[in-house]
């Protein structure tokens, strides 16, 4: 379903280059659920934005079924539909109540009717458990909610997957298991997820794969059992010691 | 340290003590230099009765006078009989029944009110604003978002007009486009002063604009982006809402200096309200009276102006 060819991103700030995604080859197959992990600075962030063109690269190339962000001719709005991204910070727009945040891309972009974008909103914001929340604005909500609002946000796009950089890495560690439950419902429900973050309970569970990032290369790319119980490289063995 | 509650009504008395010294201190001041208040004089020139002279159309008689309360009924008859009625004023009457007129005659006025030179002024002012600020804003809302813009052209144009009107006083704007491109252009000095005021609004409404949406987190327009909206749906849906939120307090600075700043179009002679002002001080000689009636007038404007922007920003921080 996503291709990603030789991707190579290069960051070049006065001279000094950064080859932040250096040289990634993967594939994510319909369904599955990719958990990339690494150290801070390894490139796995920028790897995902690109696979939403939020970014745009060097060389390579990223597609999803067949539309490719490499070719110059694709229409990245229309690309963007289909990929739907939750942020570390959540990125709420604070100035609409929560069903206007779930319902102006529906609008917008879908060109849905307003009984329909707004029954749309209602069900997932249900599905995410804040259905009694709709009309306050985000500034009200906790961390946890608001990370919810998002996923809900983003589903109501319909996306073909879901992009997840570091979700719960700004929220308070009591919240932290309430989005983890609403992504590991969305994995069962067999939603295709690329997931940055550093939960390894998360991986575990509910990753098919995990991928190992460090200095922008592509390290491990490997079952979840086999990555944690007898990882190859030798940089992923050090970070493991350190984080579990 | 425990907060204590401090009073605060002793040093509101004080404030008013302080003022009405500073008031004691102008008034003896002027008294020094012998100076001649003369208030009384002043409202004749926000609004004063008008007289219209009412004629005899031909050599004719007074045949008939109907006094209705304070207006009286004149009926003229011509020598060829031809019957001619005004009503003037009662009391500006200056003829009786059976009198002979001659054509031209004036047989008395009507009075009725009308706005004296300082109204008028205040709407030259408040209608040079308006339509200054309006255009202001469109030219300071599109400059913004060229200088925000990926192309270099829209960019080096827009900074440009930025840099120009803002590194060069408006007097100075006001003359060029007078007497330099509304020659050439053959404009009127309504619409040079108006273009004047517009284009100095504009760039720094630009600044303002520019300044509040680089302030918006970049956040906000990825995660507008990744929903897949496009730039300037982006921009317009979810940037500019809260960016203009975040810019009001210093957009309302700017007009309030507009409507003090339409002053300088004085000097192409539009009579707006200092040159009406200035005018009404020729004939009276009250400078002092009518300079801070002026002043007032201007505070007229304004004070309402800041208390609406401020009663709309709160209205827009409920979301906070």
């Amino acid at each position: 379903m996503i291709e990603v060819h030789e991707l190579v991103k290069v960051f070049d700030t006065r001279g000094h280059i950064v080859r932040a995604v250096d040289n990634v080859s993967t594939t994510v197959a319909q369904g599955e659920v990719l958990v990339v992990i690494g150290p801070s600075g390894s490139g796995k962030s920028t790897f995902l934005r690109c696979l939403n063109g939020l970014e745009d690269f060097d060389s390579g190339s990223v597609s999803i079924d067949g539309l490719d962000l490499a070719n110059p001719k694709t229409d990245v709005n229309a690309y963007r539909r289909e990929v739907g991204m939750v942020f570390q910070h959540f990125n709420l727009f604070p100035h609409m109540t929560v069903l206007e945040n779930l319902c102006l891309a529906q609008k917008v972009v879908r060109k849905r009717g307003k009984a329909e974008r707004e029954a749309k909103a209602r069900a997932l914001l249900d599905k995410v458990g804040i259905g009694q929340k709709a009309n306050e604005y985000p500034s009200r909500l906790s961390g946890g909610q608001q990370q919810r609002v998002a996923i809900a946000r983003a589903l109501a796009m319909e996306p073909k997957v879901m992009l997840f950089d570091e979700p719960t890495s700004a929220l308070d560690p009591e919240m932290v298991g309430e989005v983890l439950d609403v992504m590991k419902t969305l994995a069962r429900e067999g939603m295709t997820m690329v997931c940055v973050t550093h939960e390894m309970g998360f991986a575990r569970e509910v990753a098919n794969r995990v991928l190992f990032f460090d200095h922008g290369k592509l390290l491990e790319d490997s079952a979840p059992e086999d990555f944690f119980n007898s990882p190859k490289d030798l940089r992923a063995q050090a970070f493991l010691r350190q984080v579990l | 340290m425990i907060k204590q509650k401090k009073v605060q009504w002793p040093w509101h008395v004080l404030t008013v003590l302080v003022l009405i010294g500073l008031a004691g201190a102008l008034y003896y001041a002027t008294s020094l230099m012998s100076y001649e208040w003369r208030w009384n004089r002043v409202p004749q020139y926000f609004a004063y009765q008008a007289e219209e002279a009412q004629r005899a159309a031909e050599h004719s008689t007074i045949i008939e006078l109907v006094r209705k309360g304070d207006t009286a009924e004149v009926v003229l008859r011509g020598e060829d009989g031809k019957e001619q009625r005004v009503s003037v004023a009662d009391n500006s009457l200056q003829w009786v029944e059976g009198d002979e007129v001659d054509e031209g005659d004036v047989i008395g006025v009507n009075r009725h009110w009308a706005a004296g030179p300082l109204l008028w002024g205040l709407w030259t002012t408040v209608w040079l604003s308006l339509v200054s600020g309006v255009l202001g804003l469109i030219i300071g809302l599109a400059t913004g978002l060229c200088r925000l813009s990926n192309n270099p052209t829209l960019r080096d144009l827009s900074t440009l007009y930025v840099e120009l009107v803002r590194g060069t006083p408006l007097l100075v704007q006001i003359f060029i486009f007078y007497f330099f491109i509304g020659t050439v252009l053959n404009l009127s000095r309504e619409f040079a002063g108006i273009a004047a005021l517009s284009l100095f609004t504009g760039a720094y409404v630009a600044e303002i604009i520019r300044s509040g949406v680089q302030s918006i987190a970049r956040g906000q327009n990825e995660a507008a982006r990744s929903l897949g909206l496009n730039g300037s749906q982006s921009m317009r849906y979810v940037v500019l809402p809260q960016a203009f939120k975040r810019v009001l307090p210093p957009l309302a600075g700017q007009f309030i200096s507009l409507v003090k700043d339409t002053s300088l179009v004085s000097v192409i002679a539009i009579t707006e309200l200092l040159k009406s002002g200035r005018e009404v001080i020729t004939t009276s000689f009250s400078p002092f009276e009518i300079l801070f009636c002026v002043a007032g007038l201007y505070l007229l404007i304004n004070l309402p102006l800041s208390h609406f922007a401020s009663r709309l920003e709160r209205r827009l921080a409920q979301s906070d």
